[in-house]
């Protein structure tokens, strides 16, 4: 037994030898890789105006992903781009928003946020050097609460967030019991649910969705079986264009961080954020003029997004959309030397 | 019982389950009465003392990674170091280097070499197995993320038997040892893994290094547990043999002791791995790469295909891992071979060497063996059959699935959550701890009064009491569950054979996996984390159920069917009672793997203090009340393991 046993361990170093052997023979399918890459980069250069040539290679970038569609487009076309007129090599990590993220920066394990919604959040980390603004991505975004159209359309009221009481009744759930139901976002969406059912005394109950494919089943089986719903929902969201809601408003707000919020005034538009780590936007790379120079509209995204739900791959999509606006493209990747077709 | 009730009082109030009962009236009048008064329940956005100071505890540590000489030069090197080390394997099976296509191996490399270790280790049949199977997870479209994940458990799983072995053996030896490390053992085992996250990640922030460092912290006390077990539970004949013959004790140790236990310890090693791999799983909430992301994706947009051919996935990658652990220890106490099979095996072992060899360089050259092939890429396909089940599955039976869920909801869920939440405070308190004692004596009842005072010192006594109303409700369907199916099982091989692939299937999964499907199904509801809790631990407590009415003695069961008992009286009178200890290990083990799962639940709705740690994990400004509730999670699972763990010995 013992016997047999030293036979066998002694076949395993000796394949790892033989590997490692191999590893060292060049020719493998890496090596013929960066042979095209080199040329492409060579024909990119010729085309190029003179400060191109000094620019840096951009390399690896890690773009955080959030679990929203609209996200999932604005980070699938700074994709696209990036790989196909920079040479990145890009690849995406799935994760919840904000501190998780942030934490993933200052680890080095995340290099770019492109729609951050956390209003300020992530000011601890600028202050430790980890993470730097990279201005509003050209977004603006839009937190309310909902109903379907057709409950608009029935009593027209409801839509005046402070006579929600009237209307507790429909609301009422086996989750909430007495109550009406009060649906909100995911866990780490921004949300002051419970300070405005609390402002206005409304005889509402939180529950807690966990995530955004639960609030857009929530309001499909409400559209269809015209049955009741309240709940959390944002612009940009290409959703709104396929099943109509209507946003419930409470006055004008007054406030920019979640902790300010009174309850008493409604959710205010805000300018989406991008972010990055400190040391992306300081090593020069041509990722970094890209990042700084992405904008793009709420129509934009929401296009993309239409065509992620409608069955495309985030990559089709993304694709159409960049050879739709070569010239908006074009004028992102201004600075970087490079440019599309 | 003495304890509690005076000799005077009639013999039947002296019956247990007539004190339970009459508890749970008195509990349900008063709670009735005073419903809504004193629940501590606490808005979400606010914090109670404890949590805020749990919250500036967190800010200081964040704020000291970058300059405090604790991180410079401990924890920031061991990050890195681990890093490192994980990147080495993830650069050889599954990342390609910068500017490169494929890793050092391609996927027909990769194929062959686990084709060959799992043969070298174990046998011929569980390597074609095992090679069958990763073709799988390429066939399911999850190629790169397999191996991300096949990576990562791999280093996490090296890294932890590194510790957990010697560590084992030496609580194997030394009784003092075992006595210091035990506690520790015993809360590993409660704690969920989902409770592991977030402090991990206040020290080693968010990758790859993150969850490696979660997974070894999670699969650590499994190995010393088994391996100490191992050198325990030992005969001593041969032990004191080699002593009689002056060995030393080293000698005694390698010749006699380890060999011995190397079957039990071999066991060890196939527990910590299962255990690595389901938390890697959900270590994808920590940043870790690999199948977990499809998944924890498929939670937040709608894109059930892809959880779904990820969650196959997994179960590929958990049968590989345990049938070759398995087959190691099968063949470690089969008869050494010798003269001819000896000599085939070894001309086998040789050219299967040689042809890995040549896989591998195969799959560096030749661009078909290095990427798979979209040719065999189904992920469409299965991906998109997954989701129109799914459609078709709610559609018909959305009826169903909606009654069957609100009529739980309303008649059983909502007024055992009224009574345990909505009575005041001290009230249920009061009524746990009496039955902590009715059940499991004074001291337990003492323990069970002081740890839910710290709960609600913490602050979060309600979304604790929501918690637990949902792990009861789970607990009780699985041991519903466990005693039909594990009598069944018991009673006829027959039933047990049919039974046995789902058991172990279930036994293998990761809680994460359950969560994409129930979620389609059932919607976010406390329902949906209920349903997963319930899939996750059932198999166990069939198992332990079926063990225990095997168990109980041929002639008792014979005797009573001579005397004329009819088969379910022969059930419910000889075999449940007889096997009463395994029923009550199995409500221990059951509420515990229910715990582990109904938490997790806070991501598809569940609310309670699962939702707390997910939220504190992204909000940095209730980051001290995800921690708080990380805390109460382990408290609470104190509490209801003492409770059915006392009442098991008491039995």
């Amino acid at each position: 037994m013992r016997r047999n046993l030293t036979k066998r361990m002694a076949a395993l170093p000796l394949l790892a030898v033989a590997a490692l052997v191999l590893a060292g023979c060049g020719d493998s399918v890496n090596d013929a890789a960066s042979e095209t890459a080199t040329t492409d980069e060579t024909t990119a250069s010729e085309t190029a105006t003179e400060e191109a040539a000094e620019t840096i290679a951009c390399g690896d970038v890690v773009i955080a992903m959030h679990g929203w569609v609209g996200y999932t487009a604005s980070a699938q076309v700074v994709s696209e781009v990036a790989k196909n007129a920079l040479g990145c090599n890009v690849e995406q990590t799935q994760l919840e928003e904000a501190g998780v993220t942030y934490d993933a920066m200052e680890a080095g394990s995340i290099d770019v946020i492109v729609e951050d919604w956390g209003g300020g959040r992530w000011q601890e980390w600028v202050d430790r050097g980890a993470i730097q603004e990279v201005g509003p991505n050209g977004n603006i975004g839009l937190i309310g609460m909902y109903v379907p159209q057709w409950m608009a359309d029935e009593n027209p009221d409801i839509l005046d967030g402070t006579k929600l009481n009237d209307y507790a009744d429909l609301f009422k759930t086996p989750e909430t019991g007495d109550k009406g139901a009060w649906y909100e976002g995911p866990p780490g969406y921004t949300t002051i649910g419970e300070k405005i059912i609390e402002a206005y005394g409304l005889n509402y109950k939180v529950v807690s969705t966990g995530s955004e494919a639960a609030l857009i089943e929530l309001f499909t089986q409400a559209t269809e079986n015209k049955t009741a719903a309240l709940g959390y929902f944002y612009e940009p969201q290409n959703f709104l264009a396929q099943v109509p809601l209507a946003r419930v408003n409470f006055p004008a707000s007054d406030w920019t961080a979640p902790e300010d919020a009174s309850g008493l005034t409604d959710y205010p538009e805000s300018p989406l954020i991008k972010l990055a780590t400190a040391e992306l936007m300081a090593s020069g790379s041509p990722f970094a003029t890209l990042l700084t120079n992405f904008s793009w509209t709420n129509a934009d995204q929401n296009a993309v997004a239409a065509d992620i739900e409608g069955g495309m791959t985030p990559e089709e999509a993304a694709q159409k959309w960049i050879d739709a606006n070569t010239e908006t493209v074009n004028g992102w990747l201004a600075g970087t030397g490079a440019s599309i077709s | 019982m003495k304890v509690w009730v005076d000799t005077h009082v009639p013999e039947f109030f002296r019956r247990k389950w007539v004190l339970v009962v009459g508890l749970l009236i008195v509990w349900f009048v008063i709670g009735r009465i005073f419903r809504g008064v004193h629940t501590l329940d606490l808005p979400n956005a606010q914090d109670t003392p404890t949590t805020a100071f749990l919250g500036d505890m967190a800010a200081n540590i964040r704020a000291a990674r970058a300059e405090n000489p604790i991180f410079v030069y401990v924890f920031n090197p061991f990050r890195q170091g681990i890093e490192s080390f994980i990147e080495v394997i993830r650069l050889t099976i599954s990342e390609p280097a910068s500017g490169g296509v494929i890793p050092l191996i391609g996927w027909f490399g990769v194929v062959a070499l686990i084709g060959f270790i799992v043969f070298a280790t174990s046998n011929w049949r569980t390597s074609l197995l095992s090679m069958v199977l990763i073709l799988g997870c390429g066939i399911l479209g999850m190629w790169t993320y397999s191996m991300d994940t096949l990576a990562l458990t791999l280093g996490a799983v090296i890294l932890s038997l590194a510790i957990a072995l010697p560590i084992g053996i030496w609580a194997g030896l030394n009784d003092k040892v075992m006595a210091a490390v035990r506690p520790i053992l015993d809360l590993a085992q409660i704690t969920p893994t989902l409770v592991y996250l977030a402090p991990l990640a206040l020290v080693f922030l968010i990758g790859v290094a993150a969850a490696t460092i979660a997974t070894m912290i999670y699969s650590i006390p499994i190995g010393i547990r088994i391996t100490a077990h191992a050198i325990r539970s030992l005969h001593n004949g041969p032990i004191e043999a080699a002593e009689s013959m002056g060995s030393t004790r080293w000698q005694k140790l390698t010749k006699v002791q380890l060999p011995m236990a190397k079957r039990t310890i071999i066991l060890g090693v196939n527990q910590t791995t299962l255990a690595a791999l389901s938390f890697v799983v959900i270590a994808a909430l920590i940043g870790a790469p690999g199948l977990g992301e499809p998944i924890v994706r498929a939670l937040s947009i709608r894109s059930i295909g892809d959880g779904v051919t990820a969650g196959i996935a997994v179960v590929l990658l958990a049968v590989i891992l345990d049938r070759a652990t398995t087959a190691a220890v099968v063949k470690s106490n089969q008869i050494p071979l010798t003269g001819q099979p000896l000599m085939i095996r070894r001309i086998g072992l040789i050219a299967a060497g040689i042809a890995t060899i040549v896989a591998i360089m195969v799959s560096r050259q030749q661009l078909w063996a290095a990427v798979f092939p979209d040719a065999l890429n189904f992920n469409d396909a299965i991906g998109g059959g997954a989701d129109s089940f799914t459609e078709w599955f709610t559609t018909t039976f959305y009826f169903f699935t909606t009654t069957f869920n609100e009529t739980f909801t309303i008649y059983i869920l909502n007024p055992i959550e009224y009574l345990l939440a909505d009575s005041p405070w001290y009230l249920t308190v009061i009524m746990i701890s009496v039955l902590a004692a009715i059940i499991g004596g004074r001291t337990v009842a003492i323990l069970s009064a002081v740890l839910l005072l710290l709960i609600v010192w913490i602050g979060l006594w309600n979304d604790t009491m929501i918690t637990l109303t949902q792990v009861l409700m789970a607990t009780a369907v699985v041991m519903l569950i466990g005693v039909v199916l594990g009598v069944a099982a018991g009673r006829s091989e027959k039933v047990e054979r049919a039974l046995k692939p789902f058991l172990d299937a279930g036994q293998t999964l990761p809680a994460f996996v359950y969560l994409v499907p129930v979620l389609a199904l059932f919607g976010p509801t406390r329902f949906a984390a209920i349903v997963c809790g319930v899939f996750y631990a059932a198999p166990v407590v069939v198992r332990i159920v079926a063990d225990g009415v095997r168990g109980v003695p041929k002639e008792m069961v014979e005797a009573a069917i001579a005397s004329g008992s009819s088969t379910t009286q022969v059930v419910t009178k000889v075999q449940l009672p007889a096997s009463k200890k395994s029923l009550l290990l199995g409500a221990n083990q059951g509420l515990i793997f229910v715990l582990a799962v109904v938490v997790i639940g806070g991501l598809v709705g569940a609310g309670g203090l699962g939702y707390l740690v997910l939220q504190g994990a992204s909000k940095p400004e209730l980051q001290g009340k995800g921690l708080a509730a990380g805390l109460a999670i382990v408290l609470l699972g104190i509490v209801m393991d003492r409770i059915a763990h006392s009442s098991a010995k008491r039995s």
